[in-house]
């Protein structure tokens, strides 16, 4: 149980030093091919195709992303936004999804900093990791902001 | 800057050109609040947002609290967030059920169409001090249309009909599209603010000369975001904005643009690869075929992409959005985005227009973040000293007139946005 736990922790540390390093498709590559990240625009949301959604990208949809953000002309990050993201509270349920996934709980910050201004986001974090030979990959993960309805500025980065 | 008298606000525009006080004066945009936004219909939402009696929202109404509410036989209200007593706002709720508003501070009460119900030990008011009706919660001028709540903060205002004039069909045409003849709003909603003046944001949602290169990184060849329009299960959401390799700009200037009374206007729809087609979209057509005969093949052909309703609000069709621009301060402006779903339309479409709104018109939005970073630019360069003129002088004169005050241009013509500078000066001036 324990060697589990820190497995998992070590997989969402790395997960955030991915996106803080700006390695994104290094970071999609920990999802798997069917898999999605979800960042729900309302609180207590049930259902991704009922609701608005911050984020709510499947791969093919995380790959456009992730091109845009490498293209010369995107403008509204010039410059860059540098981030941290980190990762705590981290519990899992290994009892949860099918005999080879379990669910990790956490409490995930991102500061971001551009053009002077620094923000913080927050919020709860749930990840249904499958076990793959060589360690998991993300099935889904979920991001529920403490702001997810509330009023924002442009975001870019995922949380 | 001094005062501001009529001159000074007319010698501000010009015909090809505005002044940059237009954007940055703060005692402007005070004076625009007040003749402007305090004399135009503005819309609040949509009617669907309180579906169930006793149902409410809380908004704003040029920077004012209202409450949006549903009574108990179905009639939606707005009144102002304003306890008659003292003044606390009698909700803070984003939304709920409730059958009365209770003020928190002494406890006066207020029925779901803001009559008064009731105040605790009245028996110190002198006699006749509280009569029936002198302390409801007050009320702007209110006008629904197919569901679009409207509220206007002047009594001398012409009605909604009059300052709408042809834009009335514009709602009719996103609502039409609906085998059941109503649209509503189940999604909930995106808020976000962007640091800059609110006519900077109304001036570029008709422009055309910005899009190739406001959003290269999202159209150009390799960045394929408009591409991929949602409607995963089949082709029916799916739309391509080009053929493969035909030039962007030979094809924007061809769009039609319409331009109207008021500083209202429309934009014709993006042209497409090819038309909807698919099961999804058949079954769409049997339901539009069946609810609406003949009528049906016109009212699915999706005629605009933008309209604007000047000065707060504009409905967008290709994925279907209310769009409300609130301004908040001389640099500072909030947007409202509220997804609008067919009744009736099969359940396929409408997941398809969920993530395609998602994905363009989120604060997370590629078309979004592209957008809001050039208008913050605009605002933050329009302080440097030196060069004072905004140039608006594309196609100048050529757009062609009609006897009702409006107009019609193509493409990358600047006149839509000309027009909202003669309707501002008219609301600033002549009106005033």
């Amino acid at each position: 149980m324990a060697d589990t736990l820190t497995e998992i922790e070590q997989f969402l540390y790395r997960e955030a030093r991915l996106l803080d390093e700006r390695r994104f498709e290094d970071w999609m590559g920990l999802f798997a091919d069917d898999g999605y990240y979800w960042v729900p625009g309302v609180a207590d949301a049930e259902d991704p195709y009922e609701c608005v959604s911050i984020f709510f990208d499947d791969k093919p949809l995380m790959k456009t992303r992730i091109q845009r953000l490498r293209h010369p002309r995107i403008h509204s990050q010039e410059p860059p936004s540098r981030t941290t993201h980190f990762v705590s509270n981290v519990e899992i349920d290994e009892d949860f999804g099918e005999a080879n996934e379990m669910l990790a709980y956490s409490a995930q910050m991102m500061l971001e900093f551009r053009l002077d201004q620094q923000t913080s986001f927050g919020g709860r974090c749930r990840h249904l990791l499958r076990r793959t030979d060589g360690g998991f990959e993300i099935a889904w993960k979920r991001v529920d902001l403490v702001n997810c309805d509330g009023i924002f500025k442009t975001l870019t980065i995922p949380f | 800057m001094t005062a501001l008298d009529t001159d000074s606000l007319r010698a501000l525009i010009r015909p090809d050109r505005v002044h940059r006080d237009y954007y940055l004066n703060p005692d402007i945009f005070k004076l625009e609040m007040e003749r402007i936004f305090g004399r135009s219909w503005l819309c609040l939402g949509h009617d669907s947002q309180v579906p169930e009696p006793f149902d409410f929202m809380t908004t704003s109404l040029a920077g004012q609290p209202v409450i949006v509410t549903r009574d108990r036989d179905g009639e939606v209200h707005v009144m102002f967030n304003r306890c008659t007593h003292r003044g606390a706002q009698v909700c803070t709720a984003p939304k709920g059920n409730t059958r009365r508003f209770e003020c928190p501070y002494h406890g006066w009460v207020f029925h779901a169409d803001g009559r008064l119900a009731g105040t605790p030990y009245p028996g110190r008011y002198a006699e006749g001090f509280i009569e029936e009706g002198n302390f409801d919660l007050a009320r702007p001028r209110v006008e629904i249309y197919r569901g679009f709540i409207f509220a206007n903060l002047s009594q001398d205002a012409p009605d909604l009909a009059e300052f709408m004039g042809p834009m009335l069909g514009c709602i009719d045409h996103m609502v039409d599209r609906a085998p059941d003849g109503e649209v509503e709003a189940p999604a909930g909603m995106f808020r976000y603010r962007w640091d800059g003046n609110w006519k900077i944001q109304i001036e570029n949602l008709n422009d055309l000369y910005h899009p190739m290169f406001t959003h290269a990184s999202t159209t150009a060849e390799d960045g394929t975001q408009f591409r991929r329009q949602g409607a995963e299960e089949d082709d029916a959401g799916k739309v391509k904005l080009l053929e493969e390799g035909a030039s962007l700009n030979a094809q924007w200037e061809d769009q039609l643009i319409e331009g109207f009374p008021w500083g209202h206007s429309s934009m014709q729809s993006f042209p497409v690869d090819k038309g909807n087609s698919g099961p999804v979209y058949e079954r769409y057509r049997a339901a539009m075929v069946e609810r609406h005969g003949d009528r049906a093949e016109e009212a699915m052909r999706v005629k605009y992409h933008n309209s604007i309703f000047f000065p707060q609000w504009s409905l967008q069709y290709l994925t279907q959005h209310i769009r409300i621009m609130n301004p908040i301060s001389v640099d500072c402006t909030e947007n409202i985005i509220i997804p609008l779903k067919l009744k009736g339309a099969p359940e396929e479409m409408w997941r398809a227009q969920v993530r395609s709104n998602n994905n363009s018109h989120a604060p997370s939005g590629m078309v979004m973040a592209d957008d809001m970073d050039a208008w913050t630019r605009c605002q933050n360069g329009l302080k440097a000293q030196g060069n004072d003129w905004v140039i608006f002088a594309r196609s100048l004169g050529e757009e062609k007139l009609d006897n009702a005050g409006g107009f019609t241009t193509t493409g990358t013509s600047e006149a839509h946005s000309r027009q909202q500078h003669r309707a501002w000066l008219h609301y600033m001036c002549d009106a005033a």
